[in-house]
Formats: C-alpha cells, sequence, structure tokens
C-alpha cells in the first residue's frame, strides 16, 4: 500500500475496509445456506 | 392504469430528469462533460453504478426468474463483493492517477495506439450490438401487458433519455441515475409489501415461506459444483467475479461512473458501497418473485402470462382440456397448501409444472416458434392485475428509470469512446476544446439515434435479441486479460497484449461453440486465455534479444 495514499474514512486503512468487506460476503453466504437449509425442503 | 397511476408516472419521470439536469449544470470543457470535472461524490456514483447495472428487463425478468426457477439466480452477484476489492486496490488508483478519459486510452499509455484501438472498438461492438436491445426489451413487454404501441415506447424513452443525456453529460446522467436508484428501490419495497399484504389470512409469512420453499423456490445457495448449472455458488463466486472485474473494471459504461470521483477514496467508496447493497437488493428482487410465486398459490394464476401466447393457445383445440387439467390441479394443490399439507402440494406443483410447459409448448408452435418463455410477462401481469391504483405507477416509474438509468449510460460512454478513442486519437489529433465538447454532444445524438433505430427494428428479430445480448457479453473476459496484462505483468508489450486479444476471443468463441460450458465460466477462460498468450508472445519475442 501506498503511504502517502489517502485513508478511508473508517477503520483506519483500505486493508481493513477490503477485509470487512471479504468477512461481509462470509457472513452473506452463511446466512443464505441457513435460509436454503431451513426453508427449501 | 388509472389517472393516479398516471400522475405517478410522469411526476416520477418529470422530477427524475428535471432533479438530474439542475444537478448538473451546464458543461463548458470536455472534462467536465464527459467526466463531470471530478466532482462526484461517492453516493452519488454508488447509486449511479447501481443503476446502470440494473436494466428494465433485469427488474421485470429477476422477479419472473424467481417465480419460475427460484431465488438461485442471487449466487451471480456472489463474487462481486471480490472483484470491488480488487478494483478498488489494483484499478481505481491507476486509472485516476493516469488522468485518462476512457478505460482504453490507458491501455496506450501502457502498450500501444493498436491494442488501444482494438480495445475500443471491442467495447463500441459489444455495447453498440447491446444498447438497442437495452431500450426494445422494455418497449416490447410494456406493450404486450398494457397494449401500449412498442414504437412509441420506444420513441418516447429513447427521445427523453437523449435529451437529457446529450445536454448534461456525464454529470446529468449521474445525478439522474441516482434519483432513477431511488425511484427503484422506492418501486422495489412497494411490490414486496404489497405482495406480503395481499397474501390470504391463513398464508402467514412463516406458511409463506414453508410453501415456496416447498416448491424449491427458496434455493438461494447451491453448493454442489456442476461446471454446466449456470448458477451455483462456484460459477457465482469465480464466474461471477471475473465477470464483475470485466464489467466494472474494463467497460467503460461503468469504468466512466467511477472516474468522476473527486478523489480516489471517493471512487472507491462509490464501488465497495456497491459490492455491500448489491447482493441483499437482488435477494429482496428475487425473494419478491418468490412471494409473487405463493400469492398465485392461492389465488389462480393465467397457463400463460405472455398475453398473445395465450391467444395463440386459446386458439388450439388441446386447449380446453388442458385448461381444465389445469384448474383441477390448482383447486388440488390450494387446498394442499390451505391444510400444510407440503408433500401433497409438492406433488400438485409438478402436476402445474408440468402442464404449463404443455401449454408453453402449444403456444410456441401455435405461433410457428419453439417453446414460449413467459418468465418476463409474470411479475408485470401481477402488478397490473393485482396491485392498488398509484402503486402500479410507481412500479411502472422504477421500471421505467431502470430502463432509462442503463441506456443513458450506454448512450455516454459510447460516444466517449468514439470521441476519445476514435475520433480525437485518429481523425482529427489537434482541435480546441470547444470543437471536441460540440463534437461529443453530437456523437452522444448519433448513438441515441442508433439506439432509436436499432430498437425499432429489433423488437421484430425475437429470438435474435437475446442471441446479440448474449454475443455482447462474450468479449468481456478478454478485455479484463488484457488490462491484467497491463496491470500484473510489466515486461508484455503492445504486439503481444494485442494478440492476447485476439488469442482470448478465439479460445473463448472456441469454447462457447463446441462445449455447453455455463456461461459465467466464459469470462474466465477469455481472461485467462488473454494473459497465458499475451505471456506467451512475450517470451517468444525476447527470445531473440537473448539469444542475440
Amino acid at each position: 500500500m501506498n503511504p502517502t495514499e489517502e485513508r478511508p474514512p473508517f477503520r483506519g486503512s483500505w486493508g481493513r475496509v477490503y477485509a470487512a468487506l471479504a468477512l461481509y460476503l462470509v457472513l452473506l453466504i452463511a446466512l443464505f445456506t441457513w435460509f436454503t437449509r431451513s426453508w427449501n425442503r | 392504469m388509472r389517472p393516479l397511476d398516471w400522475a405517478v408516472l410522469g411526476a416520477s419521470l418529470a422530477g427524475i430528469v428535471l432533479y438530474g439536469l439542475w444537478r448538473s449544470g451546464s458543461s463548458r470543457t470536455t472534462s467536465q462533460y464527459l467526466l463531470a470535472g471530478k466532482t462526484m461524490p461517492w453516493y452519488a456514483m454508488a447509486l449511479s453504478i447501481m443503476a446502470t447495472q440494473a436494466s428494465a428487463i433485469t427488474f421485470i425478468s429477476t422477479t419472473g426468474q424467481a417465480y419460475a426457477d427460484g431465488m438461485r439466480f442471487v449466487q451471480m452477484y456472489l463474487g462481486l463483493p471480490l472483484a470491488m476489492i480488487l478494483i478498488s486496490a489494483f484499478i481505481v488508483p491507476r486509472f485516476h492517477s493516469s488522468g485518462v478519459f476512457t478505460a482504453y486510452e490507458y491501455l496506450e499509455r501502457r502498450f500501444d495506439a493498436k491494442t488501444r484501438a482494438l480495445a475500443g472498438v471491442i467495447f463500441l461492438l459489444s455495447r453498440g450490438l447491446a444498447v438497442g436491445v437495452s431500450l426494445s426489451a422494455p418497449a416490447v413487454v410494456l406493450t404486450v401487458i398494457l397494449g401500449w404501441p412498442s414504437q412509441w415506447t420506444t420513441l418516447a424513452m429513447g427521445a427523453l433519455v437523449v435529451a437529457y443525456t446529450t445536454s448534461g453529460g456525464i454529470a446529468a446522467v449521474t445525478w439522474t441515475e441516482f434519483v432513477q436508484m431511488l425511484v427503484m428501490l422506492a418501486g422495489l419495497f412497494a411490490a414486496l409489501l404489497t405482495v406480503i399484504l395481499l397474501l390470504p389470512q391463513e398464508a402467514s409469512f412463516t406458511n409463506a415461506l414453508a410453501v415456496a420453499g416447498a416448491a424449491g423456490k427458496l434455493n438461494a445457495v447451491v453448493w454442489r459444483l456442476d461446471l454446466h448449472d449456470q448458477y451455483n455458488l462456484w460459477s457465482g463466486l469465480i464466474g461471477g467475479m471475473f465477470l464483475a472485474l470485466s464489467y466494472f473494471g474494463c467497460d467503460q459504461s461503468q469504468v466512466q461512473r467511477y472516474l468522476t470521483g473527486r478523489s480516489v477514496t471517493q471512487s472507491r467508496l462509490s464501488l465497495l458501497f456497491n459490492g455491500l447493497a448489491k447482493i441483499p437488493m437482488q435477494f429482496l428482487i428475487l425473494f419478491t418473485g418468490a412471494m409473487v410465486f405463493v400469492f398465485y398459490v392461492y389465488t389462480q394464476p393465467p397457463i400463460v402470462f405472455h398475453p398473445e401466447a395465450m391467444r395463440a393457445l386459446e386458439s388450439q383445440p388441446s386447449y380446453e382440456p388442458l385448461s381444465r387439467e389445469y384448474d383441477r390441479v390448482f383447486q388440488q394443490r390450494r387446498a394442499a397448501a390451505q391444510r400444510f399439507d407440503l408433500e401433497g402440494f409438492r406433488q400438485a406443483q409438478e402436476q402445474m409444472d408440468e402442464i404449463r410447459s404443455h401449454a408453453l409448448t402449444i403456444a410456441g408452435q401455435a405461433a410457428g416458434q419453439g417453446r414460449v418463455n413467459d418468465t418476463n410477462y409474470v411479475f408485470l401481469w401481477f402488478v397490473v392485475h393485482q396491485i392498488p391504483t398509484g402503486v402500479v405507477g410507481l412500479i411502472l416509474a422504477a421500471i421505467f428509470a431502470a430502463a432509462m438509468s442503463t441506456i443513458s449510460a450506454e448512450i455516454n460512454s459510447l460516444a466517449t469512446v468514439s470521441m476519445v478513442d476514435i475520433y480525437r486519437r485518429f481523425l482529427r489529433r489537434e482541435a480546441p476544446d470547444g470543437h471536441y465538447l460540440a463534437a461529443s454532444r453530437w456523437l452522444t445524438v448519433f448513438w441515441g439515434g442508433y439506439a432509436i433505430v436499432t430498437a425499432l427494428y429489433a423488437q421484430n428479430l425475437g429470438s435474435l435479441v437475446e442471441a446479440v445480448n448474449r454475443l455482447g457479453s462474450l468479449f468481456y473476459g478478454t478485455l479484463l486479460g488484457v488490462f491484467v496484462l497491463a496491470f500484473a505483468f510489466p515486461r508484455v508489450g503492445g504486439t503481444a497484449a494485442f494478440f492476447a486479444m485476439i488469442a482470448g476471443e478465439a479460445a473463448v468463441f472456441t469454447v462457447w461453440h463446441f462445449t455447453g460450458l455455463a456461461f459465467l465460466w466464459l469470462n474466465a477462460i477469455g481472461c485467462l486465455a488473454a494473459v497465458a498468450a499475451g505471456c506467451g508472445v512475450a517470451v517468444l519475442g525476447r527470445r531473440p534479444q537473448a539469444a542475440g
């Protein structure tokens, strides 16, 4: 990461923002899996 | 359509255009006209990006898709957040720091003029083929359902879009898309809320979910890997990521949105917001379709939703017995749902599916075609026949907004690439900025006129429309491949990149023609083939020097 780069407005660094979005995707997949297994029978 | 619906529809469309023109101001330079002077905030770009992506036919047919095939289509978007991360990290800073107007202009800085020209032409070819379809498809559906003359719907929608796109440039496009996306979201929530409220009292929300699930409509995730299955977790994560990388990283209709950002941070935030909001939005659209299915478990739906196909079916001698059988099985299915007998419901559902499939085949044969596909007509049928006055106007406004946002972005980006990558680069290199500004406006009018004429002609092309649409997306993987070479392989030169694009296209067309591979994987194949070919040609090109 370029040290002169602008910081994001939250979470301190872009790496952390990207990690948060990736984690969100994992949670969405988990949620969809639960939804499918609970209702789609 | 009641007067209140007309009032809501008219006020929404007028409000959208006037707001866009008011916010955009006047453009005095090419930079202002094509890049909004790089002043756009993240939230305007974010909703603009989402609006460009959501076309009318997506809005109409996604709900129908859930009705017919369940919610598994949502998996196509699972790779999108990963693509947003990669584009934000690696592509946005490069485009911003290089000060380019188009993605393809960057290719000349990195490679050479011929690579830029080929990429620009591939974009003009694929997007130019799609723009008429974007305009004609909703007009055809609205005509069939509402009886409006399709030529007038096409002309009215096309003229309105061309007027504000030509007048205000990218700023008008972005700010109108900002409001169009809000109208789309309002229409989506209104539709979902209405369908849930319209469910009969015996169908509680949990019962509705159980009934939809018993018919296989709530299959949001399929973990099984099958390369010939269009939508599963793996094709969505991997193929969908390549598709999103190509679309958001190399397609000028999207790249131009975030090039207007006032900083790298603003552009990144707009893309990351898209990664955050897109999947839940698609989930809600599909869930609305699943709830429309539940509504029609308790209220008898037509055997075929396409009005013209229905008329063709009614003229056939086999219609009467088929219709009686359909009525009987519907009653059986409803009774099973009412007593919550899910096994009985499933059996009746299978019979209904068989009868509907048979009816669609007969209707198609009567019209001299193959099997009719009525997926695009399910949601509009529900809107027109079941939804209360006022809400119909709002939902139609959302569909119009979706159509207009995609068309304006396409026209605007086609004009930009024609002006920057072809006219200014190859035809008229040294001219005052005012000349290029005027050329940009004229090219917008040209592409708008082209879209309208193609749309009017496309209405008679039938299934070719779908073929052209699918053909257009065959180019994405190769375009992504050449950008991967540009960003990640510094030793690959212009000639290698040029041949990489040709090899990538050859690979995609070969796989597409000779295998039944699911469509999403073609993006990955095009990209990987282009990267491999580019590296191969670069290595071969260096050998004589090394030997010498």
